[in-house]
């Protein structure tokens, strides 16, 4: 690890004014610190924001859910309301890595994770997405069986957060400040695919910081989920997630979103696969229906077409356990 | 596995002794043998024992459990520095120049030491092919090319990223299907062989050479071409299998010493004596003049024997900074450093009606990257009866880390594809797969292992392959292990009785967390019946009696009659010295239940301390070295693992449920250990077989994924239910009859074993591991090939 | 004659400062060093990039350590405080063999940086047992041979004693899922499971006694 000045602030002024050319923010630490190790990136300073009061803590509230960016994957897995009424979030944060990386990895440094491609996290390989002095995509025509099979034409990068997948299905927002002020930006908004921005891959702009995360209260009626499959059910990046909130009247389906984490660079919505829930009741050949319209368009690489079977799968269990038809997959990670 | 000393040749023996002989559950016989006469009265079986053959605590148990064992990676000595590996970033090519100057500036750096040959490699039999360099030729990715020593960790990193290297790069191939074909690029210009090590390992020397591909190793038997035209029924199938690599939790790696008078070197190794052979080699040092120490060592599972190029570089340091230096490998170095061969298998056998064997023939190609060794043979010609035999074995050199000795070398490789023809087989003769095995399998253990599978687990109700419907489906299959009895004659221990009545055991063996510290104080703790955690021991250190590398299983089997030796060889010199203080003669005292009695009187008894405490000295040693073997027999070890399991046919995901293992090492010593090794063994098989492969970038040369998070190792929630059954079997071979269980313990058998059941369960024959979902959904065929 | 085989991809430490991180997303330049350090003097908080000293709360004792900012918690106890019974495996969070407890909560002292522990307490495997009394978790490891290599055990015993005083009735599952992320070579899992679940049974029965006697006491 390269030598770096620490900067330890106790408020987001404090934070934001130490924010200058070169400084990394450090909450958790987990998925900064494995970069670092790496030498991927390599910052001169270091912004610690973990012990500032104002950017921890839960609150469900009757509009909805206010997660205070430092809250801990434990805390959200464990807390009694995001298991009740959120329950997507709780499976996805409960289900992240490892028990030790959930006691220290923070929502706000989940969601800000860097790419998962093991040529991004490799010192050795240059690539367009570090600073654009290749032009090729290694994972195009080399190793690809983890990447992308959706979105995949510039960068097969995936994103690993799994809190990002419930979120996006549960329409959160993501509160920015910034000396400038403070700014709100939908989940649907918050990640930046590689054909817009090979270098950013959220709207997170210099010298702001993520200063809460709203989920607004779900509508009567609506149930979630959230699974991930791999290699193996002790901690393993997934290679197929699905988070499903569903708005139901008993078996009928009135409302559907289906979120995919690791099929494309970033979280995804298939609406295609809620439009074939929406309206419908659910059973099995529904949910096996939405999953595969969900992988229609797929386009994967030369070693991960197996995703796209995965990704059925992942689907259409989680579309049904999120309904009540199905017990949790012993298949699946976590 | 150890280079065997002629354990074959009987000492000279001077009286003749009954000994316990078989298998209990095929009633225990007796058997003659002729012994030397400082050999101790034969033991009898394990149910009439106080100490061997019980549940017995890890010596060092709390020491480990507390995080007070110093392992190599734990010692800081006065002064010490800390040092950094610096490797190839290139997978092939020369180097032209390495500048050291900035690394040299770095404020705290001490040392920097160039390497000047590679170890552990294979090397051309002409070096003349290649034009004289200062520099070795880097022929794969993280090939070490030098090392630096500074005051502090951090630092030594910092310094290693300054060292600018220059390389003339060649072309490269690190897939070995490609490496085969004939405009491959050549990894070696000519002909090359790679030594095995003390754990085994290395390739046949000499053998015919075209391009990359080295071989064949033919091994010949009968005429197979005849035992096929016999043939009732013929089985044809093709495995592959992939690298594995050891990743022992501890990385390799020393703490070098180096003084004028002694270099003391701590090394987490297999063998201390394999440590200082080779540090007295590359040194040219008197071996008087080197102190190995391994008190705590964090695995190896074959990797780890020799002084590695680590061990080279860290001594160097340490000689040009004069101070202590350690040298540990990082994770990724680990990963590269060595690895179990991958496999290409096919495989023909040829059967009668009612199931005998007429021809087996195996042709094998794996690559040892730039090492050899990657044979598969063992199984094939090792584990049935049948008269006619050829295996062919090629190493196909491509540009990637060396092979090296893996926990039973080529055994799970060739067990893979042998075990599941043999199910093959046995389906098409219609023969349940343990009925077959019955034929042609003449090994008495395993039959009696095949007997408590059938009684004690669920094979009655096995169902036809593929019988469940629904997307997961269950199974379960069989397999078997066999593994050979090596001795290595270099184990001796001393035992030392002290006037207060403590007694302890000095050798130099080492333990790699097998239990071998426990094993021996079990075996001083018999002969002395005192409790095995009141005995000293104090192994893993040079200045010992010499003691044998541990790889091939070897250890058990070889110190445990030295300590035995040692022990009672000591007790006759405490019984002599103060028999005429007791009022008797020597051969009137026995030692037993912890007391020294009079043969002719038993009322006449005295506790241990109130006999030593009549000591003419303050101490009584004695130090003995392993016999040979009483017989010369050629026996062999096995094991049979059952498997039931889960696919789920929508995920490509396997379950393993549960595993029954029923495992034969000789006579158990500590079965506690024995079974926690034997799980290991189930565990590390399962790994292998569904989660474990080296990934390479083809385009760079680079192993992608050393690292332990996409370098997949089995974890917790992966563990099935395990049941192991040890089945004592007692060869009257030596005056412990114990035998390792690393290497037949369910490494070998997991992932024959597992593919059977997953045939058992889907109706579909998996050739290829790791099982991942990749892999099964291909193999079940869930995914539509997607061109590149 | 090249540095590297293809153009397509760098030497090492070619890339060094593509700025997107973990919680913000900024530029470096190639001055950001100097300038920073500069800037830090005008900061009470700012520390670094050279040693500073420290106070680190660890196994109830206080240690006066000189630390630099990079350095890992795992890297400080063992190198600058020889409390070498954490241990370092994979150097990344993938194993859980560097599991302390901060605050009495598990995490990896591997990912975590010690200047940022200053004021937290640390407990480490050495801070479990009281001179040779081993915690009973400990005893149970040792009774259940729940180790074989040792170098995986001081990891799996900080997350099976944290595991018990959260949840004195763990399922065999609930076990699994507590070292789910420990890593073990040797393949020890089953007896790590049934010492945890040993230890926990021996407290209920101690409970037990105890409720049973304050029950006839009183």
């Amino acid at each position: 690890m390269n030598k770096f000045v620490f900067v330890d602030c106790k408020t987001v002024d404090e934070a934001l004014g130490q924010m200058s050319d070169g400084a990394i923010v450090k909450a958790g630490g987990i998925d900064l610190l494995d970069l670092m190790k790496d030498g991927i990136v390599t910052p001169p300073k270091l912004v610690n924001i973990r012990n500032i009061s104002s950017l921890q803590g839960i609150t469900a509230g009757k509009d909805g859910l206010h997660l205070g960016p430092l809250s801990t994957l434990s805390e959200i897995a464990a807390h009694p309301e995001i298991q009740k009424n959120y329950t997507a979030l709780a499976n996805a944060a409960g289900h992240a890595a490892t028990p030790q990386v959930r006691n220290m990895a923070t929502l706000g440094g989940n969601i800000m994770q860097r790419p998962r491609c093991w040529y991004f996290r490799s010192s050795e390989f240059d690539c367009k997405k570090k600073n654009g002095a290749s032009d090729d995509c290694h994972a195009h025509t080399g190793e690809n069986q983890y990447h992308a099979i959706m979105n995949n034409e510039t960068c097969a990068m995936v994103h690993p957060s799994s809190t990002a997948v419930p979120l996006l299905a549960m329409n959160a927002q993501v509160e920015l400040t910034s000396k400038r002020g403070k700014r709100t930006v939908a989940m649907s908004e918050f990640y930046v695919p590689p054909e817009k921005s090979l270098i950013n891959e959220t709207v997170v702009q210099p010298g702001e910081l993520i200063t809460g995360v709203f989920v607004p209260v779900p509508e009567p009626g609506t149930r979630s989920a959230y699974q991930k499959y791999g290699e193996k059910e002790s901690f393993d990046w997934p290679l197929a997630d699905a988070g499903v909130v569903l708005v139901m009247d008993g078996t009928h389906c009135r409302k559907a979103w289906i979120v995919l984490g690791v099929a494309a660079p970033t979280p995804i919505r298939s609406t295609a696969a809620e439009a074939v829930l929406t309206g419908k009741t659910i059973d099995e050949a529904t949910a096996r229906a939405a999953a595969s319209a969900a992988m229609k368009d797929a386009t994967p690489l030369s070693q991960n077409g197996f995703k796209t079977q995965l990704f059925q799968t992942a689907i259409y269990r989680t579309v049904l356990l999120a309904a009540g038809q199905m017990q949790p997959d012993p298949s699946a990670i976590g | 596995m150890a280079p065997q000393s002629d354990a074959t040749k009987p000492a000279a023996p001077n009286r003749t002794e009954t000994f316990v002989w078989g298998i209990p559950q095929n009633g225990l016989q007796s058997k003659e043998r002729q012994v030397g006469r400082d050999e101790p009265p034969p033991l009898p079986a394990n149910s009439e024992l106080t100490y061997i053959g019980k549940p017995t605590e890890r010596y060092d148990g709390p020491a480990k459990a507390m995080g007070k064992g110093k392992y190599t990676a734990d010692i800081n000595l006065p002064g010490m520095l800390y040092a950094r590996m610096i490797d190839a970033t290139i997978p092939h090519g020369r180097i032209v120049s390495i500048d050291t100057s900035e690394a040299e500036k770095l404020p705290g750096v001490r040392a920097v030491h160039v390497i000047e040959h590679v170890y552990g490699v294979a090397e051309l039999r002409d070096p003349k092919m290649e034009a004289p360099s200062r520099y070795p030729v880097i022929r794969y990715y993280g090939q070490p090319i030098a090392g630096v020593a500074a005051i502090s960790q951090q630092i030594a990193n910092d310094a290693a990223q300054l060292v600018k290297v220059k390389y003339d790069t060649l072309a490269f191939v690190v897939d070995r299907s490609d490496a085969r074909a004939e405009d491959a690029p050549m990894v070696f210009p000519g002909p090359a062989d790679a030594a095995g090590s003390a754990g085994g390992g290395g390739g046949p020397k000499g053998v015919p050479q075209t391009g990359n591909v080295h071989g064949p190793q033919q091994k010949k038997n009968g005429d197979v071409e005849k035992g096929f035209a016999e043939a009732d029924v013929i089985v044809e199938g093709e495995y592959f299998t992939q690298v594995q690599t050891h990743s022992a939790l501890e990385t390799h790696g020393f703490v070098v010493d180096w003084k004028p008078d002694e270099v003391t070197v701590y090394a987490s190794t297999q063998g201390t004596s394999s440590v200082r052979n080779e540090f007295a080699d590359v040194f040219k040092l008197p071996k008087n003049k080197i102190r190995v120490i391994t008190e705590y060592m964090g695995g190896g599972f074959g990797a780890k024997f020799g002084a590695g190029n680590e061990g080279v570089v860290a001594a160097n340091l340490s000689r040009k900074a004069n101070a202590p230096v350690k040298l540990m490998l990082d994770r990724r170095q680990e990963h590269i450093v060595c690895n179990r061969p991958d496999s290409h298998q096919k495989l023909k056998v040829g059967a009668k009606r009612d199931g005998t064997l007429t021809a087996i023939a195996l042709t094998s190609y794996g690559t040892a990257g730039v090492g050899t060794g990657a044979g598969t043979a063992g199984p094939a010609n090792n584990m049935y009866k049948c008269p006619n035999i050829l295996t062919e074995e090629y190493d196909v050199f491509v540009n990637a880390g060396p092979g090296a000795a893996f926990r039973a070398p080529g055994h799970p490789q060739g067990c893979f594809a042998f075990e599941q023809t043999i199910d093959d087989l046995a389906a098409k003769l219609n023969i349940d797969p343990l009925t077959l095995r019955e034929t042609i399998d003449e090994n008495p253990a395993r039959k009696v292992e095949r007997q408590i599978i059938l009684e004690r687990t669920n094979w009655r109700n096995r169902k036809p392959a593929g019988s469940d419907s629904g997307p997961v489906k269950r199974g379960m299959g069989i397999a078997q292990s066999v593994w050979y009895r090596f001795v290595n004659m270099n184990s001796s221990c001393e035992v030392r009785v002290s006037r207060d009545g403590s007694v302890e055991l000095l050798s130099a063996v080492q333990d790699l967390g097998t239990g071998t510290k426990t094993m021996l104080a079990v075996i001083v703790a018999e002969e002395f019946g005192i409790p095995p955690a009141s005995v000293g021991i104090r192994i893993g250190d040079t200045r010992f009696p010499i003691g044998p590398d541990s790889g091939g299983s070897v250890t058990a089997g070889s110190i445990t009659p030295a300590a035995r030796n040692a022990s009672y060889q000591v007790k006759q010199k405490l019984f002599a010295a103060v028999a005429p203080q007791l009022g008797t003669t020597a051969d009137n005292l026995v030692l037993k239940g912890g007391r020294v009695a009079f043969k002719n009187d038993p009322s006449k008894s005295y506790t241990l301390k109130q006999v030593t405490a009549k000591m003419p000295t303050d101490e009584i040693s004695a130090q003995a070295t392993r016999v040979a073997e009483y017989s010369k027999e050629r026996i062999t070890y096995g094991g049979v693992d059952y498997v039931e399991l889960a696919v789920d046919t929508e995920t490509g995901r396997v379950h393993i449920e549960k595993v029954f293992g029923a495992h034969d090492c000789g006579r158990p010593i500590n079965p506690l250990g024995v079974i926690s090794q034997i799980n290991g063994g189930i565990l590390q098989g399962i790994s292998y077989a569904l989660f474990e492969q080296r990934i390479m970038d083809r385009n760079a040369g680079y192993m992608l994924n050393a690292n332990l998070e996409n370098y997949k190792i089995l974890g917790a929630r992966e563990v099935p239910e395990i049941e192991v059954v040890l089945v004592e079997n007692y060869i009257a071979q030596s005056s412990t009859d114990a035998a390792g269980i690393g290497e037949s313990a369910g490494i070998i058998t997991l992932a024959a074993a597992i593919g059977n059941a997953f045939y058992n369960a889907t109706g579909v024959r998996m050739r290829k591991i790791p099982m991942t979902p990749a892999n099964v959904l291909s193999a079940l065929g869930k995914v539509q090939e997607v061109q590149a | 004659m090249a540095d590297s085989p293809k153009t397509t991809f760098s030497r090492r430490g070619f890339l060094k400062g593509a700025g997107v991180t973990a919680a913000t997303t900024v530029i470096e330049s190639a001055n950001a060093l100097a300038r920073e350090t500069k800037d830090a003097l005008h900061s009470d908080r700012a520390v670094g990039p050279g040693s500073v000293p420290v106070k680190l709360h660890i196994n109830g004792h206080e240690y006066s350590v000189a630390i630099e900012p990079r350095y890992t918690l795992a890297e400080t106890l063992r190198d600058n405080l020889g409390l070498t019974g954490t241990k370092v495996v994979c150097d990344r969070g993938s194993c859980s063999a560097c599991t302390v407890w901060i605050d009495k909560t598990p995490a990896l002292a591997c990912m975590t940086l010690a200047i940022d522990v200053v004021g937290r307490q640390i407990t480490t495997i050495e801070g479990l047992s009281h001179g040779d009394t081993m915690h009973q978790v400990q005893a149970a490891f040792v009774k259940h041979d729940a180790m074989q290599c040792g170098f995986c055990t001081p990891g799996m015993v900080m997350s099976c004693a944290a595991l018990l005083d959260r949840n004195p009735n763990p399922k065999l599952a609930d076990v699994k899922h507590a070292v789910s992320g420990n890593l073990c070579r040797c393949g020890t899992y089953p007896k790590v499971f049934a010492a945890t679940l040993d230890v926990a049974q021996q407290r209920r029965q101690t409970a037990g006694l105890v409720a049973l006697v304050t029950e006839r006491e009183a």
